[in-house]
């Protein structure tokens, strides 16, 4: 009786928590990640300079898309990843969410620009029917669908998790 | 530099408390008196640094000082100072912060309320520290909220989540981390207790008081939780077996069951065993749900978002833990098992058989938690454990517990008792229920058994502790008001539920601006909508008049609000209260008819539900106050 008691009290915590140590260490867990696939919405926006407006037949091709914003503290933090990654010829289109301009041409300026093309979504309506919750978000986008969605800071892990391998599998870029 | 005294204050507290804890456990002379004086006070300093630092954090919130990089992520200057100061535990780090501050402050009260002479004092200090120690790493290596944004801190910040803007929710968390952190107490006691090896020690009287109180601020802290989601995040409901609710539910039914199993043992010094491994396991599960919601393993709204190296360190911060106490708790098996048996139909044999119910409940919702988990790492397959599964185990259980219950109001301690069948309580609230049980039934036409059942129960229950309250205004019969009301609130709890669950009724009407539709007995008229620009939202406001059946009337207004910071859209519920109903509101989207979808609800009993909840409070309030008069 005694010696069940003991081996009980000590087997189901131990179990419990080697469970928890595997899933935690599984390599695959990133809670921020999603590769549902889904169309881009019908969207119009104008870029960050007024410019042009772009619509949903500009945008075809391969590219990254990250959601940020001059409020946004984490996409500082982000920012020189994705300075790097556009040097290393990864296409990115910035999508400014709720945004003021001159706050966001600011930014820019201060910061440097890794965007090829910035939309400037003062409401957030293109960024809403993305499912975005916040900034940064990124986007994997592939002749106008989207095929993988990371919410959060994006750096050299996450790309090489979340993304690359997406991307060696489809032979992008 | 302000920030940096803080961040500084806590690192000493940290100091502090290691010292604390290798004296009293780990240094070889941990006995003498000095030693104990030496401890106390130190421990006091580590809790006023610790103090000083968390107020001068609050006192950065106020004061909207964006250079700390937690704050200017999480508050606004927008915002009324009592949603800045609640910001602080609106995320990980600094809820964090809290919960290690509540965690001191229950020790510090322990420390000047518990005499310097108890033997177990200088342990349970050392256990409570060397705890405290273990967080405070994890805060301030994993988490730390002092980060600062130097030299060019922004000009404002990003604002809290707006579902978070709510007074429920800026004392909820609170309320439960109290409860949650409260528990440390009886647990350090326990390890005091085994460490120190000598089973005539009366652990358990030392933290009943204690105890009790850390449940009641868990019962009121789950019960402001429950209320919050049925009003702003627009749930519509009192329980929704979220996977965080859960781990909620399993230290508060762990403590529950405690505090009975502690009764027996301060009483009669039985079920010892029982109410040590119950003191480990609610503090491990009270840790445990930090773990879930700070690990990121799960998805839920409570759910911080986060890094895996933070769930890594609490993982083995928990697992040292559990690992040390029950190590120790098989080293010491033998010395505590209490030579008596127990009496068939005493009341320490009741509180026994509810222990072991209230065992399997936890067993239930930890598998029904981690079993989603399990799955998905071993099939890659999701799959989600609900509302059946849980109400397939809760009710029968939970039933089977409120029939032990009843029976065991006649029980005395330490004595059997045979039970007359006929003898007239037992039979006035079988007969008086049964025939309450046959009127719902064939008034409310249910056929549910799950329904009528729990009916019965409760009504058992209620009709059982009626008879002895007349007992005691007529023949001053002694009765134990904390028991009886904290019984009967169960009983009024699975009456509530019951009825919830059986005229609750819901609909989504699509509805035109200016018509009237029937639903039930309520008619419901759609007078108006029109868009609102406020401060830091937009909202759709609408404007409905229901009619009841007696001819009264009344102006719903739900809301649809979009947040201009974080682009969230909110429901903002309409619901118009009554003693025996709520009238619950929102309102969907836009058809393209230019029809309105609405969806209503009517929520039979629910105020009762947390009513009942709040009663077992009180009751826990009333036995800690009780206590300490007697003392």
């Amino acid at each position: 009786m005694n010696l069940l008691l003991k081996l009980i009290v000590f087997i189901v915590p131990t179990t419990f928590i080697l469970l928890f140590f595997m899933i935690l260490t599984n390599e695959d867990t990133y809670p921020g990640a999603d590769y549902n696939q889904f169309q881009i919405p019908e969207f119009e926006l104008k870029v960050l300079d007024n410019s042009m407006t772009v619509d949903n037949d500009l945008l075809d091709g391969d590219y990254v898309l990250n959601v940020w914003a001059s409020w946004c503290i984490t996409c500082i933090i982000e920012h020189p990843y994705l300075t790097s990654l556009s040097k290393n010829g990864v296409p990115i289109i910035g999508l400014n969410y709720k945004d003021e301009q001159e706050d966001a041409i600011f930014w820019l300026k201060k910061y440097g620009n890794p965007y090829q093309t910035i939309l400037h979504d003062y409401k957030g309506n293109l960024a809403l029917d993305l499912g975005v919750t916040g900034a940064p978000e990124t986007f994997l986008i592939s002749d106008g669908k989207v095929i993988a969605h990371y919410q959060g800071e994006v750096n050299d892990q996450i790309w090489n998790d979340v993304f690359l391998p997406i991307i060696k599998d489809r032979e992008m870029f | 530099m302000i920030i940096e005294i803080s961040h500084f204050l806590s690192i000493l507290a940290t100091g502090l408390f290691l010292l604390v804890g290798y004296f009293s456990i780990l240094a070889p002379s941990s006995n003498s008196s000095y030693i104990s004086n030496l401890i106390v006070r130190t421990y006091s300093h580590g809790f006023f640094f610790l103090l000083s630092s968390f107020l001068i954090y609050v006192w950065l919130a106020i004061t909207d000082n964006f250079s700390v990089q937690y704050i200017a992520n999480h508050s606004n200057t927008a915002l009324p100072i009592f949603y800045k100061i609640s910001s602080i535990w609106s995320a990980h780090e600094g809820s964090m912060f809290l919960w290690i501050v509540f965690l001191s402050l229950w020790g510090f009260l322990f420390n000047i309320r518990v005499k310097n002479s108890e033997v177990l004092k200088p342990k349970t200090m050392g256990v409570i520290s060397f705890i405290l120690v273990g967080f405070l790493i994890f805060l301030l290596a994993t988490s730390n909220p002092f980060v600062t944004i130097l030299p060019i801190p922004p000009l404002n910040g990003a604002d809290i989540n707006p579902v978070l803007q709510d007074p429920a929710l800026a004392i909820h968390p609170p309320t439960l981390y109290l409860g949650y952190v409260g528990f440390v107490i009886p647990f350090a006691c326990a390890i005091a207790f085994l460490l120190y090896g000598d089973s005539k020690i009366n652990w358990e009287a030392l933290v009943k008081t204690w105890s009790v109180s850390a449940w009641v601020f868990l019962t009121i802290g789950i019960t402001l939780g429950s209320w919050w989601a049925y009003y702003e995040l627009g749930w519509g409901g009192y329980w929704f077996w979220d996977p965080v609710e859960n781990v909620a539910l399993m230290p508060w039914l762990a403590a529950t069951a405690f505090i009975h199993s502690l009764g027996v043992s301060i009483k009669s010094s039985q079920l010892r065993i029982w109410t040590i491994l119950l003191s480990i396991l609610v503090f491990s599960l009270s840790l445990f749900g930090a773990f879930i919601v700070r690990s990121g393993i799960i998805d839920s709204v409570h759910a911080f978002a986060n890094d895996p190296d933070r769930g890594l360190y609490l993982l083995g911060f928990i697992g040292l833990i559990v690992f040390i106490s029950v190590s120790l708790f098989i080293l010491r098996l033998s010395s505590i098992q209490s030579l008596s048996r127990i009496k068939k139909f005493s009341k320490q044999s009741f509180i026994s058989i509810n222990n072991i119910l209230f065992g399997a409940l936890i067993f239930s919702v930890m598998l029904g938690v981690t079993y989603p988990l399990i799955y998905e790492f071993l099939f890659d397959q999701k799959i989600s454990v609900g509302a059946p599964f849980y109400n397939a185990i809760f009710i029968p259980i939970v039933v089977l517990a409120a029939i032990f219950l009843f029976f065991s109001v006649d029980s005395k301690w330490s004595r059997s008792i045979n039970f007359k069948f006929i003898s007239t309580p037992i039979s006035f609230s079988i007969l008086l229920s049964l025939a309450f049980t046959l009127f719902v039934m064939q008034y409310f036409e249910s056929k549910s058994i799950s329904i009528l059942a729990s009916i019965f129960a409760g009504s058992l229950i209620i009709f059982r502790y009626i008879y002895e309250i007349i007992n005691f205004i007529f023949s001053k019969k002694f009765i134990n008001p904390f028991s009886v009301i904290a019984h009967m609130s169960l009983g009024l709890l699975l009456i509530s539920i019951s009825f919830n669950s059986l005229l609750s009724t819901e609909r989504a009407l699509s509805i035109d601006l200016n018509s009237t539709e029937a639903y039930k007995d309520l008619k419901i008229s759609f007078k108006d909508i029109g868009v609102e620009n406020n401060a830091n939202y937009d909202s759709i406001k609408a404007t409905f008049l229901v009619e009841d059946q007696t001819g009264r009337t009344f102006n719903l207004k739900p809301e649809k609000r979009r947040y201009f910071t974080r682009g969230q859209i909110t429901t903002e519920t309409a619901i118009h209260v009554t003693v025996l109903r709520d009238i619950y509101i929102t309102i969907g989207d836009q058809l393209d008819d230019g029809s309105w979808i609405v969806n209503i609800q009517i929520n039979y009993l629910i105020r009762w539900i947390w009513l009942s909840a709040l009663l077992m409070g009180l009751a826990g309030i009333i036995l800690v106050f009780s206590h300490r008069v007697k003392t």
